[in-house]
């Protein structure tokens, strides 16, 4: 167990900089999952975290202690690659325990270590086998039970399920977490799936170009995303982005949609848009706000009814999408299956906007923070 | 080899047309032909080994002897005479293998160390550096022969089995740093960053790791170092003292030496003789060749 700090630190090749100063600070047992698309850096960060490239800039913590220019193998932390990284001329025994022997562990302990990784993996029926006469899943496991092995302070993961089938991933997913709780060590972990980064994290970090755009709690990404990117980036569908008016009415600052006749929708953070008065803004409503009439809301203080006109509907059988348009921008509602939405079609729909948030339209900084 | 398999029996299972029939057998006529012309000098060779001078004066190329006569290989291996020396070529079989195993072994142990390195050590220059050393497979032995005479005088090595084996080492770590270094090149990274994230160093992740799953290419690059070296001739004339002569050098003395009239059934004995090694190589380890030739990366 150990805390992780990574202090400005900056990767370049050559003339690029592929990490401009990213800032994480993590406590001992928090499991951190980096987020971003591809080409953002995630990789490059792990490497620098595990020593296997040097840091052009900065420092890197572990545990309290200084380890910006430890070798990998004194940094005391584990690697699963997307690659999984099997040595395919060793058995499954063997990969696990090469770690362990490389430490000078004697091998009867090294024997009981691959006994309960294996157990624990359920993988102690191909101990004997080589990588390549093994499953996708199965290697995955292997590589994770090479991680598992030598009880690090820190274990990384980079992508460790992509190469997985949807099922197998979902369920790895689960093991992932009962194992952590389990553990309880530090993990850092990369994905680009956001379904993945809100399940198994206790903080997400938004990378975008080698820069950290947001680092909180899944929760906070989620509701308070800081700018346009985390906000489009986590979720699925994602955020609707609206464009609306910041209009001065009786009832205070309102924004207007430009429905068919105009909606007007109170906003929580009145103030923060008085400096926005008569310009356009991006209103952001995650698409579970805009729904059928509900009549449990009915007369909320954020809540306001508003008719719109159905482009398409994608049925997901919990929920059916409703797929609209304001201002040449799609839409995306979430509506009960049972809600009468036929493509074409004038229906009703309720806005709630009491977790709103509003974004500048150049910037797409958040304004109501 | 999955790949082949699934193909050729895709092309079993389906009828062929009688087009189809017809072109196979030209194929195969095509194919036999190309194979004679090339197996004709060594036909020839081996019917005029069996015969006795005699007979190759009387008959032709392709007749056959008379009898079976061994008389021929046993003067070319034991009797014969290279320039002043009537000892035959086995001597110089040992010499070439003693100068031919250690520079294999040791330019296929350094090309092996340096793929390993500039594939997966990457170091500043390390690409100008592999650069540098291809050209090396480009330079005509002609060229180094003044300097290197030079280098192995000032190294007191000169005439010697170690001068010939320092050469062929030389001028070997080029081509052999080039196959390993392909070969690692498809070689995933990340297994190196495993290694070392749990703790294994350059040379232990090398025996480890590397070195066993490099089958393929170092039994290409045995091969490929052996028959290079065993065959050379311009080397081995041009560094090698009388008593160091590699075969192929005691193959050109012995067929230059002649008392009264040319013995060619002795000359074409001794010939197929220096050229066992290499052909044997081949049949032994041929497959492996092509395999690892074609292989690919390494599957994890
Ligand atoms: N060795 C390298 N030399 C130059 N550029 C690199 C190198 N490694 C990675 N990059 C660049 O750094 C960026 C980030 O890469 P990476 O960390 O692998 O992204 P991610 O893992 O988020 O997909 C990419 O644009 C990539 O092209
Ligand atoms: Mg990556």
């Amino acid at each position: 167990m150990a805390n992780l700090i990574i202090e400005q630190v900056k990767k370049r090749y050559g003339t690029t900089e592929v990490l401009k100063g990213i800032d994480i600070s993590i406590k001992a047992g928090e499991f951190l999952i980096l987020v971003g698309p591809s080409g953002c850096g995630k990789s490059t960060l792990m490497n620098a975290i595990a020593g296997l490239d040097d840091v052009s800039e900065g420092r890197i913590m572990i545990a309290d202690r200084d380890v910006t220019y430890a070798d990998p193998k004194d940094r005391d932390i584990a690697m699963v690659f997307q690659s999984y990284a099997l040595y395919p001329n060793m058995t499954v025994e063997e990969n696990i325990s090469f770690g362990l022997e490389m430490r000078k562990v004697p091998k009867e302990e090294r024997d009981v270590e691959v006994k309960r990784v294996s157990e624990m993996l359920q993988i102690d029926h191909l101990l004997s086998r080589k990588p390549a006469h093994l499953s996708g899943g199965q290697r995955q496991r292997v590589a994770m039970g090479r991680a598992l092995a030598r009880r690090p302070q820190l274990y990384l993961f980079d992508e460790p399920l992509s190469n997985l089938d949807a099922k197998l991933r979902v369920e790895m997913r689960t093991e992932i977490k009962k194992l952590h709780q389990k553990l309880g060590t530090t993990i850092v972990y990369v994905t680009h799936d956001q379904i993945e980064a809100m399940t198994l994290a206790d903080r997400i970090a938004v990378m975008k170009d080698g820069e950290v755009q947001q680092l909180g709690s899944p929760q906070e990404i989620y509701d308070n995303p800081a700018n346009l990117f985390v906000a489009g980036f986590m979720g699925s569908p994602a955020m609707n982005f609206i464009p609306a008016n910041v209009v001065s009415t009786d009832n205070g600052v309102m924004l207007e949609l430009a429905t068919k006749t105009p909606t007007l929708l109170p906003f929580p953070k009145k103030e923060a848009l008085n400096a926005y008065l008569g310009k356009e803004i991006l209103l952001g409503l995650r698409p579970e706000m805009i729904t059928e009439p509900q009549h449990h809301k009915e007369g909320l203080e954020f809540v306001v009814k508003s008719h719109v006109n159905v482009e398409v509907t994608e049925p997901m059988g919990a929920d059916t999408m409703v797929i609209t348009r304001i201002t040449d921008s799609e839409i995306n509602c979430r509506c009960h299956p049972a809600y009468p939405a036929a493509p074409g079609s004038d229906i009703e729909l309720m806005f709630d906007t009491s977790k709103a948030v509003a974004f500048d339209k150049n910037t797409g900084e958040r304004i109501d923070l | 080899m999955t790949s082949a398999n699934t193909m050729n029996s895709n092309s079993s299972r389906r009828q062929k047309t009688p087009l189809e029939h017809i072109l196979r057998v030209a194929l195969y006529i095509c194919l036999l032909g190309m194979a004679a012309v090339y197996l004709m000098p060594f036909l020839v060779m081996f019917l005029t080994s069996l015969k006795d001078v005699e007979e190759i004066r009387s008959g032709t190329l392709l007749s056959l002897p008379g009898s079976l006569n061994f008389d021929a290989w046993v003067k070319a291996w034991g009797g014969a005479c290279t320039g002043s020396s009537c000892n035959g070529i086995a001597p110089f079989f040992i010499n070439s293998f003693q100068i031919v195993i250690p520079a294999v072994l040791i330019s296929t142990i350094i090309g092996a160390l340096n793929g390993y390195v500039i594939s997966m050590w990457k170091f500043k220059g390390s690409d100008i550096f592999f650069g540098a050393l291809l050209i090396g497979c480009f330079i005509p032995f002609q060229v180094i022969l003044l300097p290197m005479a030079r280098t192995l005088g000032w190294l007191g090595i000169a005439n010697t089995t170690t001068g010939l084996v320092f050469v062929h080492v030389v001028y070997g770590v080029a081509f052999t740093t080039l196959f390993f270094r392909n070969f690692y090149q498809g070689i995933p990274s990340d297994l190196i960053k495993a290694a070392r994230l749990d703790g294994a160093g350059f040379f232990t992740i090398f025996r480890r790791i590397i070195l066993p799953i490099s089958t393929p290419i170092i039994v290409v690059t045995i091969i490929w170092q052996f028959t290079q070296i065993w065959n050379d001739f311009l080397f081995g004339v041009a560094f090698s003292g009388f008593d160091t002569q590699p075969v192929t050098v005691a193959l050109n003395n012995l067929v230059n030496t002649s008392f009264g009239g040319k013995e060619y059934n002795v000359d074409m004995a001794a010939a197929i003789l220096a050229a066992l090694p290499t052909l044997l190589v081949y049949v032994l380890a041929g497959k492996y060749f092509v395999r690892g030739l074609t292989a690919g990366a390494v599957k994890g």
